[in-house]
């Protein structure tokens, strides 16, 4: 081969999302293998190693800056694809000679089931050129946040479960919705470390010299997402208005509303709204066959649910595999917010 | 303490092979996973290192596969840490040295019943070891036909 560049249109992502999966199934994404009910989490980025993070004015990147690229002299050629400083999420575009390019920094990935990827090491010059880049370059994993966000959605405005600092992440396990989460790194940090001890080794040897951007990084911009024009059904959209009892209320009673309603399904609920059974009409003629008066008696406390932010395939597969008609949509506080019904499933599929 | 996989033919899972064993020669045996069902299965025990050889003679003379086992294998020049695989191990097995090296802990790992990690390593590097062919299994099959 003659020639060979490597010419990245994105790489070197500011921060990134922190990964998990809410749902029952394994998730295989490029954010790697997300275990089902949030067993596993994972983080991409280097926190307080990251050029971007240590030069957020970027005063001294832009398109002619000198870096560390796979292992030789690159460049920064602009702002990467989905550069959006204002919410510190910028990327670079590069460039650099493949050639000279080191297999250690420069490594083929596989993500089962997703595609293949590169992983790029990748190191930015960065001189103290006055005393607000000191301050800067100072910053620490435990300042910066980024979204922990439950991939098991499938579209682009994932449900997000709050924030967490590249310190936690980097601690190997993170508290979502009071819940204890081991959590990985997508990147390496020993590599990390290595890119920038090279780099600093190269500066020191004079064998590299810093360059003064032509043009700096834009700062003021953000990047808007192409339109979502078709969305597959959620039980969100789906779900209706479920008819409550409690559980001190009597069965008599409680079968006159299964009338009255027209429903199959009643749910148990607390004082507060929140989950606590379900009886269905089949309970109910068989609580009157066997002559039994107590709700308790009845009904089923170990409820299947479904989730609002969930799709309607994952929620009715639930049903099937279940073998049950219905399943109350609960938040995660146990506070139910509707029902979905294998009925309404069979309506929407049926339009 | 050993670790050894049992692996029970279709005609064998309907004997209390594994509670026979266990009540005769006393064997604290630790069940760290098994998989079984009607057309066999397989379970990997921990037993005592003392009494390791009489365990796995008694499986044997059941004519039940045992294999003192070995699981995951990590290539360390494929590897270059990056940590995907650490919180994904069940027991515990990878860590971060102090260095940020991931290390591997063998005698953590339980090994091909589970691997978890093995999927999900964007470098390739870990394999997992499947002793379909080892010695003893091969001459019980043999046996049988």
């Amino acid at each position: 081969m003659n020639q060979f560049y490597l010419l990245n249109f994105r790489n070197c992502y500011q921060r990134y999302n922190c990964a998990v999966n809410s749902n029952d199934e394994i998730i295989y994404a490029y954010m790697s293998k997300l275990l089902p009910r949030m067993r596993n989490a994972t983080f991409s980025g280097r926190g307080e190693l990251n050029p971007l993070m240590n030069d957020p004015d970027y005063e001294t990147m832009g398109m002619g800056t000198r870096i560390f690229l796979g292992g030789a002299q690159g460049y920064i050629i602009g702002e990467g694809t989905q550069h959006s400083p204002k919410n510190l999420n910028g990327t670079l575009m590069v460039k650099g000679d493949a050639k000279k390019m080191s297999p250690e920094f420069l490594q083929g990935a596989a993500f089962t089931k997703y595609g293949t990827s590169l992983y790029v090491g990748l190191g930015v010059p960065i001189p103290i050129l006055n005393e607000g880049l000191a301050k800067k370059t100072a910053i620490q994993d435990s300042e910066i946040l980024t979204d922990i966000v439950d991939y098991s959605v499938p579209r682009r405005d994932r449900p997000k479960f709050g924030q967490v600092s590249y310190k936690e992440l980097k601690s190997g396990a993170i508290t979502v919705n009071g819940k204890k989460v081991r959590v990985s790194s997508l990147s390496s940090l020993k590599m990390a470390k290595k890119v920038s001890q090279t780099l600093k080794s190269w500066i020191a040897e004079g064998t590299f010299f810093l360059t003064a951007p032509v043009e700096r990084l834009p700062t003021n911009t953000v990047f808007k997402p192409m339109r979502q024009t078709e969305e597959i059904p959620f039980v969100v959209s789906i779900m209706h208005p479920a008819v409550t009892c409690t559980e001190d209320e009597e069965i008599q009673v409680i079968a006159k509303r299964i009338v009255t309603k027209s429903v199959n399904h009643i749910v148990v609920v607390d004082e507060a709204g929140k989950l606590r059974g379900i009886v269905t009409s089949w309970d109910i003629t068989r609580a009157m066959a066997e002559g039994k008066k107590a709700l308790a008696d009845i009904e089923s406390r170990n409820v299947v649910t479904a989730k609002p932010d969930e799709p309607l395939e994952i929620a009715s597969k639930r049903m099937a595999q279940h073998n049950i008609s219905a399943l109350p949509v609960i938040d995660i506080e146990k506070k139910v917010l509707g029902i979905v019904t294998s009925e309404d499933v069979s309506k929407l599929l049926g339009r | 303490m050993a670790r050894i996989l049992i692996r029970f033919s279709e005609e064998q899972v309907s004997e209390p092979i594994a509670s026979q064993i266990i009540i005769e020669y006393k064997v604290p045996m630790a069940i760290l996973s098994a998989h079984i069902n009607s057309k066999g299965g397989e379970i990997l025990a921990e037993v005592p290192d003392e009494i390791l050889e009489k365990v796995v003679n008694a499986f044997r003379q059941r004519g039940v596969s045992v294999t003192v086992h070995k699981l995951i294998e990590v290539n360390s020049e494929k590897c270059f840490s990056c940590g995907s695989c650490i919180a994904l191990c069940p027991v515990e097995a990878i860590s971060l040295a102090k260095d940020s090296t991931v290390q591997f802990d063998k005698d953590k790992c339980v090994g091909s019943t589970c691997s978890v990690c093995v999927d999900a390593c964007p470098a390739r590097a870990i394999k997992s070891i499947k002793q379909n062919n080892s010695e003893n299994s091969a001459s019980n099959r043999e046996k049988k036909s």
